[in-house]
């Protein structure tokens, strides 16, 4: 025993002196008084609590020291292998072909879509056949696709700023054209501020994520574009469909949604009613009025897809808000197409200071994404001041419409469907003449086809099929444009009437 | 005070932290002092933006680019500091054809570096870490700001509520942005705006107007002084130089405009496919070396509205940690189930790859349809380059599907600027799938996507982009066309065959395909380029495209190794255009983008902080362009070693080389393994 302590001595000595030599350079630290004194006085008050600290300690820097890319291999399914059993495994799997070779109809479809030689304008060349057709399927509304002024507009702008602007709005990538774009779409609309998106397609997928999060809620179209669509799977908000441009149903939706807040006692969040001006599916038009007294009614915020409304109707092509003579800054977010509305490329939202500038930072295809070439830029500017000085075009675009579906109207087998003011017209077939949707889809292709053979370009509208949340009937989608005169659209909608005629004819 | 962050401890009493550059700041002996001088500097750095005729600095740039042809030479303001005019004036062999602003004169032919991957250079990151003490107060630093943004919002919302009504619950609305997920924004990066949307005017070249703004409510707005700057821009993504609004391309361009318009108005699928798509397609697969490519109007959708074609439920996607948020939201919107793996770690790819196979879907444990490997073949955050002979070793035992997303690395890589694939000499064909964009280096827009010809029919007729978005426009297509054109070269036309150029009748896809015989990386036969197309000879020999290549992995390297050399920490492989300056302290960031905004030959620099970098690790991000000339490296470099002093940024190890000695051994440093 004795022996035993003698030889601990020096041991203990030397613990002793380094504890006392610790403690005293502790000391030192600047700020390590009130840590001990911290440590002592909330042992002394409760030691129960030093425990949970020190456990507190142990855990954060146990997540601290965690791999950062998460692992399931702790999980309840996890099956333990050895490293054999896994090269068998893997030796056995086979994958499948990344991509499903296209279908016989798919690939015909694709072999059938027109090449254009040359500019396109209400006159295409078409590329294969070397026949210039009247065309009736390219977004030109209001025939800024030819117009000589606008183009030198793009080539000085060229000669000033080069094609792209290589970087994104964030870095270097903002340029004055865009700035001089967004001012001019916010004074045009009548909204504080507007921010560009460098495709059209992409804008309101990325609005719809930057404001609506998971917890929030949307009320939209059943019938909304595809876009719209992804833009609300990837917010990952709850949300309500309502019938195609059924107001009645919207706000069924609208009350049973603040019904079920109030029975849940859920916290206030941000609300959403999404819905498309005129709708790209059907050429339906929405009753805004109606829309935005509903909105105020249940406090919710407006998402309003122009992409097809813009630049088409209205006085001087504003869209449905000076259609309805409605303020645009009721709108909340007001989505337009430049590349459709302005014949330029990109597209906008437009909408109060708030609410560009919160998408300045948190839009991901604003933030992500190179900003648009300059040149194109400047073309939806001068479009802009285009439209404003020449209102005629939107009342020529009125009236081609208009000839236009008188003639169709009287086509037997169709039915045209659509807002009569829509630029564009798409009709379907009466009964299921086709059977099945492609079967409808070729009965349609052959019209496409016969009336290409007679000079009128015509398209089916493109759907993805299957990736659609509902399917639509398969339509032919004409795009009207102010470019023709209304001896050409009368020609144009009789040679597809005739088309319509012949192809049924043969059927029958 | 003494204080453990003292950052920079009197001199002979050694200090607890290791501190290797003392010498280089041999006037400030105390932390004070330095501090003074940093606030000094920067405080000169603000004045500048008040009051624009003040300096010497801003006079001289005011006057730059008042006319509208911005571009050319006739700029009478006293410019020495080389931007405007090359310091040394070009001898009377020598003809240039681009304007110095946009494409700075290079005429010496040992500025040049072929882009390669040689087998003795590393692909492993070192991750070189600074001093403790820099850890230690860029923690502290983000805790004070974090406490004084906290203190702000208490005191704010009490006594000025009307700053912070748009944050609150609203007339029985929610807020659009709640001020806890805004905190960041509005506490942290508003501090530092300045640094972010600074508008800029003309060409994005080798050196950028920026329109001087100063804000008079910290931050809040800007109001523009009506001036601007010409400034070096090492900042765009502009690695071939092809960002011109004179010479072949551009010219190629205004014909385009003429002949073509603006829009083609509408999409691919609905007769909204020009010519030029079917010539464009033709081409880029014939550069990237694969069956068929795809051209999408944008980068950022072409991974978003492809990916969801490629994959979907029961299939699984392995991401590299820092892939671009462009390639999330496409897996996300795929319904695909996703893994990530750490960044470039081959061993972390290969356990997880062994995992998920035996492991199969989760819950079920079926065997997944399909596995695809994301990476980038260039990070445009760290300039780090994939390491994808491994993965392709891999690939063969694993069986997986490899997409690699090269928006960076196309025209930036390569002896031929053919990309990631041509850099390491591997064949395009053994990678299932590259997708690229031509921001960056072929001065347009837009991107493309490219592989077997079944699978790009599938994503033609399947991806959203052909149904559903607006098609490229002719201009940004020809620009593709010419500058890709022009790094290819074209060959000259066979003598028998009076015009090959015979597109499908039958057809909207590309038929221009190479024919599989053609050997890669090839020159651009004549037919496959628009009949009216005429470039001028050196574009068309590819001469001048060569050299662009060559000038832009001479620079790289230059930089990347000038700045090791002079001690700052910088990450990625020395061959990447992309050069990441570790700052670290989130306070230095801005300093140093003001710096060297101000400086007397102007410099804008990107500045990346947390959330698009880890939060410790704040960086500048060069961007280097083939435009650049070596006394523009030089410019950089000295302006780097000046504000490095100041702002305590050198910190790595390894051998210093003074300034000078870097700058006058350039080639030596540039061509050491």
């Amino acid at each position: 025993m004795d022996s035993s302590a003698s030889t601990l001595e020096p041991l203990l000595a030397f613990f002793a002196y380094s504890m006392s030599k610790l403690e005293s350079t502790f000391y030192k630290v600047p700020g390590s008084a009130v840590l001990a004194r911290y440590v002592r006085s909330s042992h002394q008050n409760d030691p129960g609590r030093t425990l949970l600290e020190l456990i507190l300690i142990v855990f954060a820097i146990r997540t601290l020291l965690q791999s950062r890319t998460r692992t399931d291999r702790s999980g309840k399914n996890f099956i333990k292998f050895n490293e054999k059993e896994i090269d068998e495994l893997v030796d056995e799997w086979t994958p499948e072909p990344l991509a499903q070779p296209l279908s016989e109809w798919e690939q015909k479809d694709l072999a059938s879509v027109p090449v254009i030689s040359g500019a396109n304008g209400p006159k295409a060349k078409i590329l294969s056949t070397g026949k210039t057709v009247t065309n009736l399927a390219s977004f030109n509304f209001t025939g800024l696709a030819g117009n000589e002024q606008i183009k030198q507009h793009a080539i000085d702008t060229l000669r000033k700023y080069g094609l792209g602007s290589c970087g994104p709005p964030g870095f270097y990538g903002t340029l004055d054209v865009h700035l001089d774009l967004e001012r001019d779409i916010a004074e045009f609309l009548g909204t504080e501020a507007s921010i560009l998106c460098s495709q059209g397609f992409s804008t309101i997928s990325s609005v719809i994520p930057a404001f609506c999060k998971r917890e929030d809620f949307i009320v939209a179209d059943r019938a909304v574009n595809f876009s719209i669509q992804k833009g609300i799977q990837i917010s990952r908000s709850t949300v309500r469909w309502y019938d195609h441009n059924d107001l009645k149903s919207l706000e069924d939706a609208l009350q049973s949604v603040e019904k079920e807040r109030k029975k849940r006692k859920m916290p206030l969040t941000r609300r959403f009613i999404i819905t498309e001006g005129i709708f790209e599916r059907d050429g339906e038009m929405v009753d805004l009025p109606k829309i935005i007294e509903l909105k105020l009614k249940y406090k919710y915020r407006l998402i309003l897809d122009e992409s097809i409304s813009f630049g088409t109707v209205g006085r001087t092509g504003r869209g449905l808000t000076e259609l309805y003579n409605v303020p645009a800054s009721q709108i909340d977010m007001l989505i337009g197409s430049v590349a459709n509305g302005l014949c330029s490329g990109g597209g906008f939202c437009a909408g109060s200071m708030n609410v560009v500038d919160h998408q300045r930072i948190n839009a991901p295809s604003f933030v992500y994404s190179a900003s648009m070439p300059a040149l194109l830029a400047t073309t939806a500017s001068a479009a802009i001041t285009h439209l404003r000085n020449t209102p005629s075009v939107l009342t020529m675009l009125q009236e081609n419409i208009r000839t236009l579906r008188s003639v169709l109207d009287k086509a037997n087998g169709i039915t045209v469907l659509g807002h009569p003011a829509s630029p564009i017209v798409h009709f379907q077939l009466r009964s299921s003449q086709g059977g099945s949707y492609e079967g409808e889809s070729r009965v349609l292709q052959e019209i496409v086809e016969d009336a290409l053979a007679q000079g009128v370009l015509l398209t089916r509208a493109k759907h993805l099929k299957g990736q659609e949340l509902i399917e639509m009937p398969p339509t032919i989608r004409i795009a009207v444009t102010s470019a023709m005169t209304k001896k050409e659209v009368e020609k144009a909608a009789g040679v597809v009437k005739t088309s319509i005629a012949r192809v049924l004819g043969k059927r029958r | 005070m003494p204080s453990p962050m003292a950052l920079n401890p009197p001199s002979p009493s050694p200090s607890i932290f290791k501190k290797k550059s003392l010498s280089s700041l041999p006037s400030m002996a105390t932390a004070a002092s330095y501090l003074s001088a940093v606030s000094e500097a920067d405080a000169r750095a603000r004045h500048h933006e008040v009051s624009p005729t003040s300096t010497p600095a801003l006079s001289m740039s005011s006057s730059v680019t008042s006319s509208s042809e911005d571009t050319v030479l006739h700029e009478n303001d006293l410019d020495d500091s080389g931007l405007a005019y090359p310091l040394t004036p070009p001898t009377s062999e020598q003809v240039f054809t681009t304007v110095h602003t946009e494409f700075g004169h290079c005429a010496n032919e040992s500025f040049r570096y072929a882009s390669q991957h040689t087998p003795e250079s590393t692909l492993e990151t070192h991750y070189e870490d600074p001093p403790y003490y820099i850890f230690i107060t860029t923690y502290m630093s983000y805790l004070m700001l974090l406490c004084l943004g906290h203190i702000r919002d208490f005191f704010g919302k009490r006594f000025q509520p009307r700053y912070f009504k748009h944050l609150m619950p609203y007339d029985g609305y929610a807020p659009l942005n709640s001020d806890f997920d805004s905190f960041y924004t509005r506490r942290l990066k508003r501090r530092m705006d300045e640094c972010f949307f600074q508008p800029v005017t003309g060409v994005a070249g080798r050196t950028i107007a920026i329109l001087d703004r100063y804000s008079l409510d910290f931050n809040e707005s800007y109001l523009y002084s009506g001036s601007k700057t010409r400034a070096l821009n090492i900042s765009s993504y502009n690695y071939l130089g092809f960002a011109q609004a004179r010479g072949g391309c551009a010219d190629a361009v205004e014909e385009s405009l003429r002949r073509y318009g603006v829009s083609t108005c509408g999409t691919r699928l609905e007769s909204g496919t020009s010519e030029l798509h079917v010539i464009g397609e033709a081409l880029v697969a014939r550069f990237i070396g694969m069956e068929d490519s795809l051209i999408s109007s944008m980068g950022f959708a072409t991974n978003s509205t492809f990916i969801p074609a490629l994959v979907g439920k029961g299939c699984l996607v392995i991401s590299d940690e820092l892939n671009h948020a462009s390639i999330r939201v496409g897996v996300r919107l795929s319904g695909a189930q996703v893994r990530m793996f750490k960044h470039n770690d081959m061993e972390a790819l290969e356990s997880l790859l062994r995992e998920v196979i035996s492991q199969g879907q989760p819950k079920t444990h079926r065997p997944w349809k399909k596995i695809l490997l994301i990476v980038e073949g260039l990070y445009s955050m760290e300039g780090t380059l994939v390491n994808l002979p491994a993965i392709i070793e891999l690939k063969k035992k694993y069986k997986f599907y490899l997409f690699v997303d090269e928006a960076h690395s196309i025209g930036a890589l390569g002896p031929h600027g053919r990309g990631i694939t041509d850099y390491f000499n591997i064949n395009p064909r053994s990678v299932d799938i590259l997708m690229g964009t031509f921001t960056k280096s072929f001065g347009a827009a837009g991107g493309y996507i490219a592989g077997p010809k079944v699978l790009i029919d599938a994503l033609r007729v399947r991806g959203h982009s052909g149904a559903y978005a607006e098609a490229m426009t002719p201009s940004v297509l020809t620009q593709v066309i010419a500058s890709m054109a022009s790094i290819m070269g074209v060959a000259p036309p066979p003598p028998s065959t009076k015009s090959a150029l015979t597109l499908s009748p039958s057809s909207s896809t590309a038929t221009l395909r190479a024919s599989d015989s053609e050997e890669h990386p090839g020159l651009a036969p004549a037919s496959a380029l628009p009949s009216w197309l005429s470039l001028p000879l050196a574009l068309r020999d590819g001469s001048e495209g060569h050299s662009r290549l060559r000038r832009l992995a001479f620079n790289s390297r230059y930089l990347h190794c000038g700045l090791k050399k002079l001690g700052f920490i910088t990450y990625g492989h020395p061959n990447s255009p992309i050069v990441p300056l570790l700052v670290f302290n989130p306070g230095k960031m801005p300093v140093f983008a003001r710096l060297m905004r101000t400086r007397q030959t102007p410099i804008v620099v990107v500045v990346v902080a947390y959330p698009a970098t880890p939060l410790v690790t704040s960086r500048v991000r060069f961007c280097v362009s083939a435009s650049h000339t070596k006394e523009d490296i030089d410019v950089i470099l000295r302006a780097c070693d000046e504000f490095g002093d100041l702002l305590d940024l050198k910190h790595a190890s390894g051998e210093r080389w003074p300034l000078e000695e870097i700058m006058k051994r350039s080639v030596e440093l540039v061509n050491m393994p």
